[in-house]
């Protein structure tokens, strides 16, 4: 009997030995190295003038949150475009900006720049999306769209 | 025997497992989400404090920081605080010239402690040593300004500690291992002997981003203010008695461009930032907007840079804040910590940098007695918070962060000093009708009409010092003004906005016997003119009483107090006897708010009367929810109209009280005329009002529609109806309600087609309506799912709420160094109050 209660005590406190660490372990948040940058986003509408656009932005690997969005080097979008808040809850980045005036970009221009956070060390892999490109007549207009990473620079 | 051992092993084995839970549970305590997110849902009205700290030093440290990082910090700052006593002493209290050390440059810096280079200058007690020919470093100004500067009268110790990270903390703080810093942070009771100040447990919890103690030395005495003049502070009379002293800080202007177009605001607001200082800084501004500000538009701008914010979940934008800070980049935060108070944070803002951050919100214009009202408050008012409460707003003096206790602290200049910060605005008025009258009590204003019915409006730049509401009003032309509907749709759908005005038929009848009910606030913070306008007011209304009226006058500031015991008629005996009571009341001590609720709402009502219950109060309160809830508690068959009195009122408290108590709220700013005010008032209530108000809205389809209970409608004062539509047609309201005993209808025909007046922000404007209504719900409802609610729909709309932030960071580039020291702005006390009655100092 006695050997019974000796080794109920010593598997109880091996237990707890074992447990112990772990939940104070288990408390400890493991920090993710996090990270800033920009991504510049270029659209080329080749030769035809750039009223309006929208485009959209996600990551195949590595995960990003947007912190800021900036305008493009052309006047005619250097405000900064609008993002869409009710996709952002469903972590998607669209962003779109029009002008409704006559001094439009036409050709390659930086419409946008996005200001991210990066958790992880990982290099994360876009995914960028034209939906729309359109001229001042509210025309579909083929275009380019691509991006240069801001890191390192 | 073999049951008494498997029992034994059982009990053995399951306290093990308690042992183990317990301590994994402590582990994880502090930081656990859902604890997080466990948040009472009243924190639309006592926001959730911010994590980051210069708040309440009871709150938990960022949650990046692991649990016993933090005790160590904790144990080594306390260590570290003593260590520099000690050498304090051992120096013989020669406040820390013997640590003094300088690098190449000749600027201070030490392992431990630093003082600024010119503090040897100032440590003779009382003595000024000239001025400080050189940008100033951080400490110097504000923090500790006056230490610096000619004609100091007085000396002291200052302390100060930038928001460590975990890494640098644990080997004595980032700033102290980087070598620099303006002195060492601590909050504690000052010692009676010594002057000096001491920790007490506290100061080990208070990890904030900074705090900032001043320790005075027994030195000459400042000069007491006294004469009449102090009853105004901020007047020229007072500014010409005491040398006025002009404190340099990083806000430098704020720029307001309106535009009205018929009762919708579209509103910017740009805050300039810039760095008067020798070292990198952080700014932090509370600042108030209208109380239904539906704010969804936030920008940073750098140069000709403009970076648009994010909305995020606001733990989430505090945390990519924090994290931008401790990189260097420049960010900025932006959150909510009343409906109508809000925080502007500015990190990593370099020497002779500037940076603006530009705002934009929609409001709905009130609409009272003919004229609409254009509002936009400058100041939030020096709050009281109850004893226990660390939730609320605490109102400190300049360099005194942390001593409120409290969640959110706005910092106050004393009387005689002055900031660069200033104020323009502009407004354009498109009425849609014409204007017959623009009028400013509050302000010094140019006007210029534009045709018959748009006007531009513009704040003189003799009055731009931001310390009182400006409100603006217009009338337009009598008999044009019908209920008028509003509409926007986009991809989400139909919104509409209906101000709905009272039947003119009203005017005709007259009122039942009522049973009147006076609450005067003769807190501190009332002393002086606001308490003389309230007087005024009540002894106007008492006067205009009808013998069939009964009514009681309650006084409250720590306690309640009250005329009689019960209510009495309304006779000319009984209303001498109330102006007399009223003529000895005086402003002095806290705001306990609560004892005047209960003194005016839990007595028994008189069934044959129509009880109305009148506030007079500023509504200088940090508890606000508290008191809202209590509201809906005890309200019954009471109305309750709230008066606004000062310059620069809790505006969402007394309309939320109005809204509660389905009444109306009123203002009487130092510049009106008080018996006008309730000449009006009684305008309003001499005639039946319509209760238990239905609206039919026909064969449209409407739903979500805000206030979900109509109040009554009152003669002269309209109601804001807002919501959600679909399909195109014209219909007719049918609006229903009794008067007395009879029913009573209405009918109103209105297009939801094209053809409508339509304005873009009106989904704005329902959204804001929306969280209004579950954040004052969650005042007196337990619901744990309405924080969520409140969230989705400011996510969704992109709107500012106690649980969502706006966030900016531009990643293009970082600053030198980590983060910058955290400066708060300090800001004026409002025009006719007193700072020595309502400021912690």
């Amino acid at each position: 009997m006695k050997r019974i209660v000796t080794f109920s005590l010593v598997a109880a406190c091996s237990m707890l030995l074992l447990l112990a660490p772990q939940a104070s372990h288990a408390g400890r948040r493991v920090e993710r190295p996090v990270r800033f940058a920009p991504v510049h986003i270029y659209l080329d509408s080749g030769g035809k003038p750039l009223a309006a656009y929208q485009f959209e932005l996600k990551t195949t690997y590595g995960q990003i949150k947007i912190v800021g969005v900036e305008g493009g080097e052309h006047p005619a979008f250097r405000e900064a475009p609008y993002y869409d808040p009710a996709a952002l809850m469903n972590d998607r980045i669209i962003i779109a900006a029009f002008n409704t005036g006559r001094d439009l970009p036409a050709g390659r221009t930086r419409i946008a720049t996005l200001h991210l956070q990066i958790l992880g060390d990982a290099q994360p892999e876009y995914q960028l999306t034209l939906v729309t490109a359109a001229d001042a007549d509210g025309q579909t207009i083929p275009a380019v769209l691509n991006l240069q990473t801001g890191e390192n620079q | 025997m073999k049951k008494l051992v498997i029992a034994s092993i059982s009990l053995v084995s399951l306290a093990v497992l308690v042992l183990a839970i317990a301590i994994s549970s402590l582990s994880c305590s502090h930081e656990s989400p859902q604890a997080e997110r466990a948040a009472p849902a009243a924190m639309e009205q006592a926001a959730p404090a911010d994590a980051s700290g210069a708040k309440s030093p009871a709150q938990p440290q960022s949650s990046m920081e692991a649990p016993d990082q933090r005790q160590t910090d904790q144990d080594q700052d306390a260590i570290f605080l003593r260590k520099e006593l000690e050498l304090r002493q051992r120096a013989g209290d020669k406040k820390g010239d013997a640590l003094l050390e300088t690098d190449e440059a000749g600027v201070p810096y030490a392992n431990e402690i630093t003082y600024p280079k010119n503090w040897g200058e100032t440590t003779e007690r009382g003595t000024a040593t000239g001025t400080v020919a050189r940008p100033p470093l951080l400490g110097d100004v504000p923090l500790a300004g006056p230490l610096f500067r000619d004609q100091e009268r007085e000396t002291g110790l200052f302390y100060s500690e930038s928001e460590m990270e975990p890494s640098d903390r644990s080997v004595g703080g980032g700033a102290r291992k980087a070598g620099r810093v303006p002195g060492l942070a601590g909050q504690g009771a000052m010692d009676s002997v010594s002057g000096v100040r001491v920790p007490h447990p506290a100061w080990a919890t208070v990890t904030a981003d900074e705090i900032w103690v001043i320790a005075k030395e027994r030195g000459p005495e400042r000069p007491e203010a006294v004469g009449p003049e102090y009853e105004t502070p901020g007047s020229g009379a007072m500014l010409a008695q005491i040398k006025e002293e002009k404190v340099p800080l990083p806000l430098k202007h704020t720029a307001v461009k309106g535009h009205v177009s018929g009762y919708i605001a579209t509103v910017e607001v740009t805050q300039q930032f810039h760095n008067p200082f020798s070292e990198k800084i952080e700014a932090v501004y509370v600042f108030p907007l209208p109380q239904n500000a539906a704010v969804n538009e936030f920008i940073m701008v750098i140069g000709d840079r403009r970076i648009r914010g994010i909305i995020r979940e606001r733990q989430e934008a505090e945390q990519i804040y924090r994290e931008a800070r401790r990189q260097g980049y420049v960010a900025s935060l932006l959150t909510q910590e009343r409906p109508n108070i809000f925080t502007q944070k500015v990190a990593n803002i370099e020497p002779g940098k500037e940076i603006d951050v530009n705002i934009k919100y929609f409001n709905t214009l009130a609409y009272a007695d003919g004229w609409y009202e254009f509002t936009f408050p400058m100041v939030v008012g020096p709050r009281f918070n109850p004893p226990g409460y660390s939730e609320g707003v605490g109102a400190v003096g300049r360099g005194k962060a942390g001593i409120s206790g409290q969640s959110t602290e706005v910092q106050y200049l004393k009387p005689n000093e002055r900031s660069g910060h200033d104020i323009s605005l502009a407004v354009d008025i498109d009425a849609g009708v014409k204007i017959e009258e623009i009028a400013c009590a509050s302000h010094v204003i140019k006007k210029e009409t534009k045709g018959h019915a748009k006007a531009h409006v513009e704040l003189s730049p003799l009055d731009s010092i931001p310390n009182k509401d400006f409100v603006l009003r217009y009338k337009v032309a009598g008999g044009t003004v019908k209920s008028a509907l509003v509409t926007h749709r986009d991809k989400r759908g139909g919104f509409f906005t209906l101000m709905l005005y009272p039947p003119d038929d009203l005017n005709r009848l007259a009122r039942s016997p009522m049973e009147m009910v006076f609450v005067l606030d003769c807190s501190g913070s009332m002393n002086g003119q606001p308490i003389a306008k309230s007087k005024e007011a009540v002894k106007r209304a008492l006067r205009k009483l009808e013998p069939d009226d009964t009514f009681q006058v309650i006084e409250f500031s720590i306690s309640a107090s009250q005329l009689g015991p019960d209510p009495v008629p309304a006779t000319p005996e009984n209303v001498q006897k109330a102006i007399r009571y009223v003529d000895s009341l005086q402003g002095s001590g806290g705001t306990m708010m609560i004892e005047g609720i209960k003194a005016a709402l839990d007595f028994p009502h008189d069934p044959k009367r129509f009880r109305l219950v009148s506030f007079l109060t500023d509504g200088y309160i940090g508890n606000e929810a508290e008191i809202l809830g209590e509201i809906h508690k005890r309200l019954g068959a009471s109305r309750i109209f709230s008066f606004g009195v000062g310059s620069s009122v809790n505006r969402y408290l007394l309309d939320r009280m109005a809204k509660l108590g389905r009444g109306a709220v009123a203002y009487i700013g130092l510049n009106d005329s008080g018996t006008e005010v309730v000449d009006r008032f009684y305008d309003c209530i001499s005639h039946p009002a319509l209760t238990d108000v239905r609206i039919s809205y026909g064969d449209m389809e409407v739903s979500e529609v805000y206030p979900r209970q109509v109040p009554d409608l009152f003669v002269g004062r309209p109601i804001i109806l807002t919501g959600r539509f679909s399909g195109q047609t014209r219909t007719t309201i049918d609006i229903a309600g009794r008067l007395g005993s009879a029913r009573r209808s209405i009918r109103i025909p209105v297009e939801f087609d094209d053809d409508a007046a339509t304005h873009p922000g009106i989904a704005c404007v329902w959204a804001r309506k929306r969280i209004e209504d579950l954040a004052s719900q969650a005042t007196y409802d337990t619901d744990p799912d309405l924080p969520a609610e409140i969230k989705q729909v400011a996510l969704q709309y992109c709107l500012m709420s106690a649980y969502t932030a706006f966030v900016a960071v531009d990643s293009t580039q970082t600053t030198a160094g980590d983060h910058g020291t955290t400066v708060a702005v300090p800001v004026p006390v409002p025009e006719g109050v007193r700072y020595d009655t309502t400021v912690q100092d």
